[in-house]
């Protein structure tokens, strides 16, 4: 069965405006930081999967149905938090 | 571990995953690391500024949303709150929509015990249509398939996202906390059949099942894709509830059917005209001597003296779509309430608290503490 659903991503409702032109460098900045660690994530990966590959350890079906420990969990935790605080650290300077 | 809390619930992908856990984190983030700075900044810098022009602090929540909303630093965590709201939406909707024919398919096994309703001729009510409250995309009731059960699904996993897993592993904290505030405060009751009013994907329904297991516990709601999911949902955790399509304001069951009426954010998602119609129906529908217990975010009790906290309480009214928890504040809930026939010494306006030891998963403190206003029908009436 297949049916080919579309669900909704848009949410109906009025969309307030935030941002002066001021604000805009700070967005600018937290995007450029977020594509680096994004590319720099992306990298690493790839270097992670062909590796395991050329030695045959792991399939991708393995990677998709991967359930992490709690453990890992809290480590992903903790460096998730320690990307925030550098990609947002222009919004707490404006608030200090 | 797994997210994945129940049959009806569908496995993300490994990115599904870590991308609602990213929201999950931000949203924490957002909460502990940038929020927390506001009221020291607004202290610190905006209201000394305001004080050398005129002389005074700003008196009302009015003064302060005009100084706020000129304020980049504000303006920069309103809109990333926002937007980590819509990031738990989309996150989540890739999930329930790749899986969502395999969910459907999966209702069949899951209709062993309780019951559901469905009442086609229902209109919804114009409060839940106009916008999508909490913008979760196509609101509560809308579809998209048949048999579609997508919007409860689509709830039942943000939950934990939005609360920081805080509502335990069956998103059932809210009721817990009724149900420990009736332990403390209203130790005799003993139920035979009770309604939980607006009652979505039945969260805040199925503990009520379990406290009292010789009652029949009965749900309703508007929203079609949540009661057949609530229902699915009851049957996959193995308990009994009976749902089914109706609003709130003006029910199908008979007078005095019911020893306890409760819910759960309700209130706030409807209506100047609505509210007085729903505790009216409260008292119709209970038993003389019956409770109705509702729990919601704000208190009414309490007047706020403060114009920015003032101010804060107002975010969720100007940013996530819900555009009558602010006025509701304002209503005069007492008054309503005796003027429905409710025993005026028995009219509490107080909070509720849920205990560790009544369920199983609570790791924070987000919502340990609400509001809830109740009343007792009189035993002579």
């Amino acid at each position: 069965m297949s049916k080919k659903i579309k669900l909704p991503r848009v949410a109906k409702g009025k969309k307030p405006r935030y941002l002066d032109d001021g604000s805009i460098d700070n967005l600018m900045a937290m995007i450029m930081t977020l594509t680096q660690e994004i590319s720099v994530l992306r990298d690493r990966i790839d270097t992670f999967e062909q590796i395991l590959e050329d030695k045959n350890v792991i399939s991708e079906k393995e990677f998709d149905e991967f359930i992490p420990s709690d453990d890992l969990e809290t480590t992903r935790k903790n460096r998730r938090h320690q990307l925030l605080e550098r990609v947002l650290l222009p919004i707490k300077k404006d608030l200090e | 571990m797994s997210k994945q809390k129940h049959t009806m619930q569908p496995q993300p992908s490994h990115d599904e995953s870590v991308r609602q856990d990213f929201v999950t984190d931000l949203r924490a983030y957002l909460t502990d690391e940038i929020y927390s700075l506001i009221t020291p900044h607004y202290e610190k810098n905006i209201e000394p500024e305001f004080f050398q022009t005129n002389d005074r602090k700003p008196i009302d929540k009015s003064e302060v949303k005009t100084l706020m909303h000129n304020d980049k630093g504000y303006q920069s965590w309103s809109l990333l709150q926002r937007l980590s709201q819509q990031m738990m939406f989309t996150s989540v909707i890739d999930t329930v929509e790749r899986n969502l024919d395999s969910m459907i398919d999966n209702l069949d096994k899951h209709q062993t015990t309780g019951s559901l309703e469905i009442d086609h001729s229902l209109r919804i009510p114009k409060y839940l249509t106009a916008y999508d409250i909490h913008q979760q995309p196509g609101g509560y009731h809308s579809e998209s398939i048949e048999n579609d059960i997508s919007a409860g699904a689509v709830y039942d996993i943000s939950l934990p996202i939005y609360s920081r897993n805080a509502m335990g592993e069956e998103n059932d904290l809210l009721a817990q906390a009724i149900i420990c505030y009736i332990d403390e405060h209203l130790k005799n009751i003993e139920p035979n059949h009770i309604l939980d009013m607006g009652c979505g994907i039945g969260n805040s329904t199925l503990p009520f099942s379990k406290k009292y297991p010789n009652a029949r516990v009965f749900g309703v709601d508007v929203a079609v894709p949540c009661l057949r999911y609530a229902h699915a949902r009851a049957n996959a955790l193995g308990v009994e509830a009976h749902f089914s399509q109706q609003n709130v304001e003006k029910t199908s069951y008979e007078s005095e059917s019911f020893g306890l009426v409760t819910s759960t954010l309700l209130l706030h998602e409807t209506s100047h005209d609505a509210v007085p119609k729903i505790i009216n129906e409260c008292f119709r529908l209970l038993e003389p001597g019956g409770w109705m217990i509702h729990l919601d975010v704000y208190p009414f009790h309490k007047k706020e003296d403060n114009p920015l906290y003032d101010f804060l309480k107002d975010w969720e009214v100007i940013n996530n779509n819900e555009n009558f928890s602010g006025a509701l504040r304002n209503m005069n809930m007492r008054k309503i309430i005796q003027d429905a026939g409710f025993s005026d010494e028995t009219i509490k306006f107080t909070s509720a608290e849920a205990a560790a030891k009544y369920s199983k998963g609570y790791t924070g403190d987000f919502y340990l503490k609400l509001p809830v206003y109740l009343a007792q029908k009189p035993t002579n009436s």
